[in-house]
């Protein structure tokens, strides 16, 4: 990251669980953690300390993690990423769709969530100092220009397909939801019909992935949505 | 509680209506004595009827005199029929008798000459109304029956009404005691008594007992009557000695369900006496209609049902919170200490690192098969289907599974044109996960395990074949049971026999099918998920240029 450390407020009431995420994120990408084991400190702490990214566990002894993810978003922008135990598909839905960035899954490794932080942060920070051109492994998007380069040979994409690449490019490692993207691609009167959805990320696969039968760049989130990883390399943590 | 019910015109289903009345009169305590009030709703019953049948006689007299004697004879008797009907449908046979007779009568003496006489000067006259008389009683009988048999339909209809209600709630309760709690209240408001519902001993020991307002010494009684040779009923006396109860009980061929007690209440009278006859009558058939709705049933399944309940439910909140929050501290922990330099150089510590983390993943796989299986016993596998690429769903599994197949050799393969498939994907996911387990746990490490996924006139083939163990005709035949497993297997594989249970429940919610094959010992397996294709609308598609 390009600042010197970003500070991670960190709302889980496990201790274990706080104690293994401080470490990860102190030993890796310069984070500075601080921890709260209640959404009333977590509150407290993301109001006067100014994270510049929120880890929230769903399951908190004084409140649901989704109210506060709520009232975090009634005034900040903050990334957010939400730890659950076992969230269902719908329940994922909800939540990116109340404003969480993205989600990680109990349980899960560091790497996991380094990832998915290093994501969001990468998102927030984008909107301030706009970098017109995203790279996703092999995959270069000029999202000015409208131009795509695959192992820096352009590639034609219909308007369709391009639309989709930029969505999830502007999302880069950041999972978008299907309705995200048919709202994005379609107009309103079609824009439920997950169908099409289905097939245009088949065509899109046809031709960036290096293997369309196991894609590696644009990935499903089962029920959920898609995501485009920014490396390759991404996909085998574990 | 039951006591509320006194003074309370109750509904009774199984007993004709006048019945009703009457068995709900004894509870009335203000009244003077039981005989006079009887005689008085006799009086009520039977005379007013009556004498409103005469009158309506006399207004109709009253209504021709004043159109006066321009209204030819004949005529007239037509209009004497109206009371005799009237009085048909709404009180039965005997007011219309008396109505048509009293109609008769009326029409001669005011309008038959000789006027204001009841002698018949003419022959015609004389059949015309005995004519008159007759079609009076015939149509009066008729209306009179048409009126029975409405009301026996409509009571009919109220039984089935009120016994169906009945049925719900006790299909609703959860508990033995909320079963007791309703069939008190149920008898309670159908006898107009205090009623008290006793089950077997061994039941109630471990629920809580019901408040049911029967003193200590009918309690015991009943008691003794939880036998199935026992006398079917009883009257005793409570100890206070100053209401009688009768006791009945509620017994199948080998099976005592419980033993219903009825406060009849004071002295040993007549009216007393009359009442009981009764109040047996109506318990013989309770006791049977309780039979009828197996009553044993329910209460076994309520307590089952509140068993399993409650440790689904401490499963599902607290215990896999418990249980899966100390996995994920351990596995977080150890990819931690999977990334710090000096151990990911140490050939000694690395190794062990991966095997914490892989013992913790797979405990927490085997808590979500065991959360699948719940919610496959609970019957609570709800599909949301949406359109799927079938690649995504084998993709994802293998990607989950990794750990597991990792001492395999993994090939996958897919046909070029793959149509997609209207699945809940998480499911089907899940079902391929389990049968993907456990072709990496009954194959020799190294040995090849290969996906192929193809395209078949309107299906999708998903077919996961191991070159391991295989299956006997004998094993084959039980597959899909919950727990089966192999004979062979048991000692040597660790696992709980749900894997392809979980995953044929899965498969079949979302309107597809396994089929495993194998060419016998040794000869590997070949499991399939057959799945239909989804149906794109073409004319509408994705509209792409």
């Amino acid at each position: 990251m390009s600042k010197p450390t970003n500070l991670v407020l960190l709302i889980d009431d496990e201790p274990k669980i706080r104690r293994f995420i401080r470490a990860g994120f102190e030993l890796h990408g310069g984070f500075t953690v601080q921890e709260a084991e209640d959404a009333a400190e977590g509150l407290q702490a993301a109001t006067f300390n100014a994270p510049d990214l929120i880890i929230l566990d769903l399951a908190l002894p004084d409140r649901r993690g989704n109210e506060v993810l709520d009232l975090v978003r009634s005034w900040s922008n903050v990334p957010i990423i939400i730890l659950s135990v076992e969230a269902n598909e719908e329940e994922k839905v909800r939540l990116l769709e109340a404003g969480a960035d993205d989600y990680v899954v109990k349980p899960f490794g560091i790497a996991e969530l380094i990832a998915r932080s290093h994501a969001a942060l990468r998102r927030y920070f984008k909107t301030a100092n706009e970098n017109p051109v995203v790279v996703a492994g092999p995959l270069s998007i000029d999202l000015v220009n409208r131009t795509v380069l695959l192992n820096n040979n352009q590639i034609k994409l219909t308007r369709k397909q391009y639309r989709l690449l930029h969505v999830l490019a502007t999302h880069l490692g950041l999972v978008v939801t299907h309705d995200q993207l048919l709202d994005d691609i379609w107009s309103t009167s079609v824009r439920k019909n997950i169908q099409y959805l289905r097939i245009l990320v088949r065509d899109l696969r046809q031709i960036i992935e290096p293997d369309p039968n196991r894609p590696r760049l644009l990935v499903t989130e089962s029920g959920v949505g898609y995501r485009l990883q920014s490396k390759i390399e991404d996909i085998t943590l574990s | 509680m039951p006591f509320g019910m006194e003074g309370k015109f109750c509904k009774l289903p199984w007993l004709p209506p006048r019945l009703t009345e009457a068995s709900a009169a004894p509870g009335r305590r203000d009244a003077p004595s039981d005989n006079a009030w009887l005689w008085r709703r006799l009086i009520i019953a039977g005379g007013l009827p009556l004498v409103t049948s005469l009158l309506l006689v006399g207004a109709a007299t009253a209504g021709l005199l004043l159109v006066g004697r321009f209204f030819q004879a004949n005529l007239v008797t037509i209009v004497y029929l109206i009371p005799v009907m009237l009085a048909a449908t709404w009180w039965g046979t005997w007011p219309a008798v008396a109505a048509a007779i009293a109609g008769a009568a009326a029409a001669d003496f005011f309008f038959y000459p000789p006027y204001y006489s009841f002698r018949l000067d003419d022959t015609q006259a004389a059949i015309d109304l005995l004519l008159f008389l007759l079609v009076a009683l015939v149509s009066g009988d008729l209306a009179s029956r048409l009126r029975r048999e409405t009301e026996t339909l409509r009571h009919r209809e109220d039984e089935l009404q009120y016994l169906y209600g009945f049925s719900r709630r006790l299909a609703a309760c959860h508990t033995v005691s909320d079963l007791v709690e309703a069939i008190q209240d149920y008898l309670s408001e159908s006898l107009g008594r205090h009623t008290a519902f006793f089950i077997p001993a061994p039941v109630t020991a471990s629920q809580s007992t019901v408040a049911n307002g029967a003193p200590a010494f009918i309690q015991n009684q009943a008691a003794a009557m939880m036998k199935p040779d026992a006398e079917p009923s009883r009257i005793i006396r409570d100890e206070t000695g100053k209401s009688l109860w009768l006791l009945r009980n509620v017994v199948s061929a080998e099976t005592v369900y419980g033993v219903i007690a009825v406060d009849i209440g004071g002295e040993p009278d007549a009216a007393v006496d009359e009442r009981t006859g009764r109040v047996e009558a109506i318990l013989l058939e309770a006791s049977q209609t309780l039979q009828r709705l197996d009553i044993g049933g329910a209460m076994e399944e309520a307590s089952h049902r509140l068993k399993d309940q409650l440790l689904r439910d401490a499963f599902h909140g607290n215990l896999s919170h418990e249980l899966r929050s100390p996995l994920a501290a351990i596995k977080g922990s150890a990819s931690v200490l999977e990334t710090i330099a000096s151990i990911r150089d140490e050939n000694q510590a690395l190794p062990l690192v991966s095997t914490i983390t892989g013992e913790a993943e797979r405990l927490d796989s085997f808590i979500g098969n065991l959360l699948h299986a719940m919610r496959v016993s609970a019957s609570d596998v709800r599909p949301h289907l949406s359109c799927a690429d079938p690649r995504d769903i084998v993709n994802a599994a293998l990607h989950r599974r990794s750990r597991q197949l990792a001492a395999h050799e993994v090939t996958s393969g897919f046909d070029r044109d793959l149509p997609m498939v209207d699945v809940d994907s998480a499911l089907v996911e899940e079902a391929c996960g389990q049968l993907l387990d456990n072709a990496a746990k009954y194959s020799p490490a190294g040995s090849t395990i290969s996906v192929a996924v193809k395209a078949a006139s309107g299906y999708v083939n998903i077919s996961i074949s191991d070159r391991g163990a295989g299956i006997t005709g004998e094993e084959r035949a039980q597959l899909g049971q919950r727990s089966f497993r192999g004979e062979r297997h048991r000692d040597v594989v660790p696992g709980a026999g749900l894997g392809l249970w979980i995953a044929s429940t899965f498969i079949s919610a979302n309107h597809g099918s396994i089929e495993i094959m194998s060419e016998g010992l040794g000869c590997g397996t070949t499991a399939s998920i057959i799945l239909p294709e989804a149906i794109i609308d073409e004319d509408t598609g994705p509209n792409d240029e």
